[in-house]
């Protein structure tokens, strides 16, 4: 494997937990990592070298996963929404394993902030971006992703400190 | 007692402070409890999320692996389908195949021995008709004139067939298809598919970009014209009926 194949592989546990912020059934984001993987290796050859791989990587996963989300708002989604509520409880229970009631808490809460939100929580509080590469990741101006943080934040302590959780 | 907003809290929690800012903020807090308990939620919160969302080895990683190594075998129906596609129209089959596409795509005779009914995920079920559930929604509501999808999914002509049903054909650019889809029994079922990069030489209007197979079985089946924009959205509206 050369450069670009190597950094990919060992960005699967990123793309995936990134995927798993993002999508909150298991098998919405195996999807999307799947897709991810797919898009870039089509499009290696607009990589630069001595470039971020990881951001460059992260921006496909957050295209595919807005166009999605504009596709599922436009034309309404597939599964009914008794069958996404039997998965995601099924899928919670899954992914909750080992985890603690705190962190199953947070976890529903930030799946549950509104996208904006979620996208810039997920690349600075989880995935450690400073605020200028999360900016670039997400194509926004850095005032705008400086917000829309504050908000998701403010937006979480409240949700857990009023159940208790305070981290 | 300095009056710090959420944002600085934030940007000291993040270290996007300088260290001078930092520590003026962390000196405050030693004397201001609720500065100091404010800093602690926010900090909580950092980690309960990492905590959260950890990174985690996935056995399904191997299998993404081999991917971007090169040496899995095409991993989507998709693909193999494409693959399957793109063998059959090379040029030491075009004798076979061209200008046969109608007959032979239709009714699954020739997508038919491409199908693993263990394939759940598989854009086509036996008989041809599309179970991609992406695609369905492409050829149900969209119009030739909208952008293509997440998927480069787009539909370009749309017309009735000399047996009354409504057709369109869509190319799947990510997948590499190209193909014509006739609604049948209230769903849309194939008629004919092809490779988008056919290597059969053949010339492709810029309007269009769909394979010279494609529009040939279009011709066979088209009773009148293709819709014009208008007509198209009103078929659309009126749910294929």
């Amino acid at each position: 494997m050369d450069d670009f194949q190597t950094g990919l592989v060992e960005l699967l546990p990123r793309l995936r937990r990134f995927a798993r912020v993002l999508r909150s059934r298991d098998a919405d984001a195996q999807d999307l990592v799947q897709q991810t993987v797919e898009r870039a290796l089509g499009a290696r050859s607009k990589f630069r070298a001595g470039t971020r791989l990881d951001s460059w990587t992260f921006t496909i996963m957050r295209r595919i996963a807005i166009d999605e989300g504009r596709s599922n708002q436009r034309w309404g989604r597939v599964m009914t929404p008794e069958t996404e509520a039997t998965a995601s409880v099924a899928d919670l229970a899954q992914a909750g394993e080992g985890l603690r009631t705190d962190a199953m808490a947070a976890r529903l809460a930030i799946h549950a902030l509104p996208e904006d939100q979620k996208h810039a929580v997920a690349l600075v509080l989880i995935e450690g971006f400073s605020y200028a590469e999360a900016a670039e990741v997400l194509g926004l101006p850095a005032g705008t992703l400086t917000s829309r943080l504050v908000r998701g934040r403010q937006a979480l302590i409240e949700t857990l400190s009023a159940q208790g959780v305070t981290g | 007692m300095t009056a710090y907003d959420d944002e600085t809290l934030m940007r000291r929690i993040d270290g996007e402070l300088s260290p001078q800012a930092g520590d003026r903020i962390d000196a405050d807090a030693l004397r201001d409890p609720a500065l100091a308990g404010r800093l602690a939620r926010m900090r909580g919160l950092r980690t309960l999320a990492r905590e959260t969302f950890a990174v985690a080895s996935d056995p399904r990683d191997a299998a993404l692996s081999r991917l971007i190594a090169g040496t899995a075998p095409a991993s989507s129906p998709w693909a193999r389908l494409v693959h399957a596609l793109k063998d059959a129209f090379a040029p030491r089959r075009a004798a076979l195949w061209g200008g046969l596409a109608l007959a032979t795509f239709a009714g699954g005779v020739f997508i038919g021995p491409l199908l693993n009914p263990a394939e759940e995920t598989f854009g086509l079920s036996p008989g041809g008709a599309i179970s991609d559930a992406g695609l369905v929604r492409v050829l149900d509501d969209r119009l030739a004139s909208d952008r293509p999808d997440a998927q480069g999914r787009v539909v370009a002509l749309t017309y009735r067939d000399i047996e009354g049903r409504w057709c369109r054909t869509f190319r799947a650019g990510d997948a590499g298809v190209a193909g014509l889809a006739c609604r049948n029994e209230g769903q849309w079922a194939i008629r004919a598919l092809a490779p988008l990069d056919a290597p059969s030489g053949e010339v492709r209007t810029a309007a269009s970009d769909t394979p010279g197979a494609i529009l040939s079985a279009v011709d066979a089946g088209l009773a009148g014209e293709t819709l014009d924009a208008a007509d198209e959205a009103r078929a659309r509206d009126g749910g294929w009926r």
